[in-house]
């Protein structure tokens, strides 16, 4: 545990060295995301917020206890969604999605989008700065 | 006398088309300066040089680099002016993180960036205030002309909180531009910061825009800003569950 704690500090200092540069380019830091590890999240969408500075995605996860963890999970700023092609008609409440998230690194239930699996199977990508920082890992939730 | 009739009517007629050449020469001269009008955004570039800071503002401000990349190293990134949706202000709007629209109407150039809808005019062929008679503020007071091609612009009054690259300047900061075509889609902003109180020497910057001939800028308003800055200036996130 301690060596992979070390590990995770190590692949977060170079992670946050990229994000200072790409910093620049958001309208906040993205340090306060692991860019160690990807959560998988399948659930249901309660809410697909189109708003800026940052769009969220508020998705309902069935855990395999039988009860259901929230999450919300920030995109990027809908000027740089729109421009890739995201418009705010794609999701919308009730749909089933598959997102994969960056989480935050103080453990709550919070995570940066880096792509979503719409309800219809659509595979889409989230136009977040430096994204090759982030490490992807099968973990799911 | 019908003769000196048409003597006089011939003369009248002479006059007047040598006056309409006259206006038509004089208005046909802001028809030279270059169409810059149009959306544009960044094309990116490796940062412009350090400045050469004074010694005792050069040590705060490697100390603050530090820090900050010191806390997004940890995952506690400090929270800038960006995370409470304060604009960036000059010099920092023309770096254009989104696209930028520039305008040129009679008198004035005015430029917007999309990214929290900045807005800077550049009033044309004034003389420059007094930084003394303009009161601080993000985009400041920028007057220009044009020398032949090129859009010289001189900007003053920027608020000593509103930084560029976390620089520490004072209220007699002075940013010079040289805003120019270097082809119909490429557009070139040679730009100087000058400082006596914080600036050994003139601090160069450049930024250069590639035409999106097909873009329109989109509205920007911070309609739920989720981030925040702790007691300790930390950017966090509110992660309470907003209503359904």
């Amino acid at each position: 545990m301690a060596s992979l704690r070390t590990g995770r500090i190590a692949g977060g200092v170079c992670a946050a060295l990229l994000a200072v540069t790409a910093s620049a380019w958001a309208h906040h830091s993205f340090a306060v995301y692991d860019h160690t590890r990807t959560l998988t999240l399948r659930g249901t969408v309660t809410k697909f917020q189109w708003t800026n500075p940052h769009a969220f995605l508020e998705l309902d996860v069935p855990q395999a206890d039988k009860t259901v963890k929230h999450y919300s999970i920030e995109l990027t700023s809908i000027n740089m969604m729109q421009r890739v092609g995201w418009r705010s008609n794609m999701i919308k409440a009730g749909d089933k999605v598959t997102a994969v998230i960056a989480p935050l690194l103080t453990g709550e239930s919070v995570g940066l989008g880096l792509e979503v699996t719409l309800a219809d199977g659509t595979k889409r990508e989230l136009p977040v700065p430096a994204a090759t920082s982030f490490k992807r890992t099968p973990d799911s939730q | 006398m019908r003769t000196v009739q048409i003597r006089g009517f011939t003369f009248a007629i002479a006059v007047a088309v040598v006056l309409l050449r006259a206006g038509g020469l004089a208005q046909s001269k802001p028809a030279q300066v270059p169409d810059i009008t149009g959306s544009w955004e960044r094309v990116f570039a490796p940062p412009s040089s350090d400045p050469s800071l004074k010694p005792q503002y050069l040590k705060e401000w490697q100390s603050r680099v530090k820090a900050t990349r010191d806390a997004s190293a940890k995952g506690e990134p400090l929270a800038t002016n960006n995370v409470h949706c304060i604009p960036e202000g000059m010099p920092a709007m023309m770096s254009a993180q989104f696209p930028m629209e520039i305008l040129q109407s009679r008198g004035q150039v005015t430029i917007i960036e999309e990214a929290f809808t900045q807005v800077r005019r550049i009033l044309l062929d004034r003389p420059v205030k007094a930084i003394d008679d303009v009161e601080p503020g993000f985009f400041g007071h920028s007057v220009g002309r044009w020398e032949g091609d090129t859009l010289v612009v001189e900007t003053i009054g920027i608020k000593e909180s509103v930084r560029f690259r976390d620089v520490p300047h004072s209220k007699e900061m002075r940013i010079r531009e040289r805003i120019h075509l270097t082809s119909p889609t490429e557009l070139r902003n040679d730009m100087t910061i000058e400082d006596p109180v914080t600036l050994e020497k003139p601090w160069p910057v450049t930024f250069s825009y590639r035409r999106m001939a097909e873009y329109t800028l989109l509205e920007y308003v911070c309609e739920d800003n989720r981030e925040y800055a702790d007691e300790q200036g930390r950017q966090k996130i509110r992660v309470d569950q907003p209503p359904r």
